[in-house]
């Protein structure tokens, strides 16, 4: 008796431990990248490979010096906040309508907010390229606003709905039955409720703009964004200064996980409450 | 008393225009103007260097009068489909023993630290992990190197061939699918395992007949969603799969990687938007096969 529970004991272990193990292996591989990222952008190492050959700052020199992915990085802090801001604007503004209004095409109107993200950015970047070059409006950074503020009202609009769809209906009543006209009830009620929604609406909005090549890569000209200048380094030659711009990219984006953190997986974890 | 006092101004309030014009203007002209173009411009052709509004069904002749010979556009498609699919698979599965492993082996109050470890890399650059995947598995890489150091002497290809791809896919396609599949393991209800086991199932029949059926829709949600990405995608094919990457189908490039090549190297926009339409078509119907299949799940919950 007490030999066949041993036994089921150490089997029901066996399994918890097979289960650490692999946990343990799949995140090693998570996060092996970002790991060798980190630390090949401090190697001296002119190929980025094992033996290491000693740390060093030359890779952030040669960045600084060269310039050319620096000012992509600049670039792209300039198109992802313009996209990010105009996406989480129009996002609120369909998340409240949406949110609220019963109209004839609602379910329509919904489906096809939420369909940019389903298309293949590849898709969504030669059409664009079309009609942009089509207008004349293609080449310039302003081009990849444009693209990327579409891309991005869908995840924004996301986010924020699953926060609006939080708020009591008795809230916004209140406030009418109180006196409030509906644009002041939106400003001084509903924006307020939604705020965190917002915000981390904004910050998926950011990093996936941040990230965004295909599209990039089809309308942008002279001027390019980030990953697009680090494909055509990629693509011309070996160089471990990639490393160093990728620790860098790593360490900003790591300020907007923080804040995600605090603001969107709440939103997952309230619902799984309720 | 607030039915009688407030009537919400739903249907009649100025706010309901106000609301819906930026963002349905902004669709109109940037979403849906655009894939109509897109339709329109693969039947114009290019002359001079100039597109030309003359319709033309000459883009479309010239894809599928060569589809699997000289051009292999048809190739390049059954790879893209082939890798998709496979790595769909693969990285739901990756996945989903993760996400278990999470809600059933690390106590509550860490699970929260182990999620956010694993959107860890969501938050890095793609293409710089991209890169970093190329240092990794290349032929003089850190992976090679290692297994030197333990005595193998064939160094592995991974690099340029389509499992590099799906590597780099897998890996991009892990936060968002771990997250999926935590939320819906963290809804199957415990009370359930717990009367499967005390009614004397093992581990693994109330795995299978459990859990399993009860995650079926987040599976195969999660499933659909790594197909489609991993079918658009460009880079991964591009970077680590070396844009003509080997599988046992052949060295044919992903049918994205071939629209970006095509473009790039002629610059014909016509062509590229046809070969685009072409793409559309194809999602279309895995969309439609995808909703069956999701449909399927529900109706065997209820």
């Amino acid at each position: 008796m007490t030999e066949g529970r041993l036994s089921l004991y150490l089997r029901e272990n066996g399994y918890r431990l097979a289960g650490r193990v692999y946990l343990f292996l799949g995140f090693i591989f998570l996060l092996l990248p970002i790991t060798f990222l980190i630390l090949f952008s401090f190697q001296r190492n002119v190929y980025s490979s094992l033996p290491l050959q000693g740390w060093s700052l030359q890779w952030y020199d040669k960045l600084v010096e060269d310039g050319v992915l620096f000012d992509a990085l600049l670039n792209s802090l300039y198109v992802s906040p313009i996209a990010a801001t105009a996406a989480s604007v129009i996002g609120f503004l369909a998340a409240y309508a949406l949110n609220r209004f019963v109209f004839p095409g609602r379910i329509l109107t919904a489906t096809i907010l939420i369909l940019p993200i389903l298309i293949p950015p590849l898709i969504l970047g030669v059409s664009l390229l079309g009609l942009l070059s089509r207008l004349g409006l293609h080449g310039q950074l302003y081009s990849i606003i444009i693209a990327h503020t579409l891309l991005l009202t869908a995840p924004a609009m996301a986010i924020i709905q699953l926060r609006l769809a939080q708020m009591p209906p008795t809230l916004e009543e209140a406030a009418w039955d109180l006196g409030a006209n509906e644009l002041q009830t939106v400003w001084r009620v509903v924006l307020p409720w939604a705020l965190p929604g917002i915000a981390g609406g904004w910050l998926l909005a950011f990093t996936f703009s941040f990230d965004e090549f295909i599209i990039a890569w089809f309308v942008s000209g002279f001027d390019q964004t980030l990953p697009v200048t680090v494909y055509n380094v990629m693509i011309a030659s070996h160089d471990p200064s990639l490393n160093a711009i990728g620790t860098i990219v790593f360490g900003l984006l790591l300020l907007t996980l923080l804040g995600a953190e605090l603001l969107i997986i709440p939103l997952f974890m309230r619902r799984r409450r309720a | 008393m607030t039915d009688s006092s407030v009537i919400p101004p739903s249907n009649r309030s100025p706010l309901k225009l106000t609301f819906l014009a930026p963002p349905v203007g902004y669709y109109a002209i940037f979403f849906i103007a655009p894939l109509a173009f897109l339709v329109v411009l693969g039947f114009w052709i290019v002359r001079d260097y100039q597109i030309v509004a003359e319709f033309s069904v000459g883009n479309y002749i010239d894809i599928f009068s060569q589809f699997f010979s000289r051009s292999r556009f048809g190739w390049a498609l059954v790879q893209s489909i082939y890798v998709a699919v496979t790595t769909s698979v693969f990285a739901v599965i990756f996945c989903y023993f993760l996400a278990m492993g999470i809600v059933f082996c690390v106590p509550e109050r860490y699970q929260r630290l182990f999620l956010v470890l694993a959107i860890l890399p969501f938050w890095s650059s793609y293409i710089l992990r991209l890169f970093a995947w190329q240092l990794i598995l290349a032929q003089k890489g850190v992976l090679n190197y290692v297994l030197g150091g333990l005595g193998l002497d064939d160094p592995l290809i991974i690099t340029n061939t389509q499992i590099g791809t799906r590597i780099g896919l897998i890996h991009y396609l892990a936060p968002i699918l771990i997250i999926i599949l935590y939320i819906t393991l963290i809804n199957v209800n415990r009370n359930l395992i717990e009367a499967a086991r005390e009614l004397g199932a093992t581990r693994l029949q109330a795995f299978w007949r459990v859990i399993v059926p009860l995650s079926r829709l987040g599976l195969t949600f999660a499933f659909g969603f790594g197909v489609i990405v991993s079918f658009g995608d460009v880079l991964s094919g591009m970077l680590v799969g070396g844009g003509i990457g080997q599988s046992w189908l052949g060295s044919y490039p992903l049918y994205s990687n071939m629209i970006m090549a095509d473009y790039n190297s002629y610059t014909n926009l016509p062509r590229t938007a046809a070969l685009a339409t072409v793409m559309v078509l194809i999602m279309v119907v895995m969309l439609v096969v995808a909703y069956r299949m999701a449909d399927r799940a529900r109706q065997r919950l209820a």
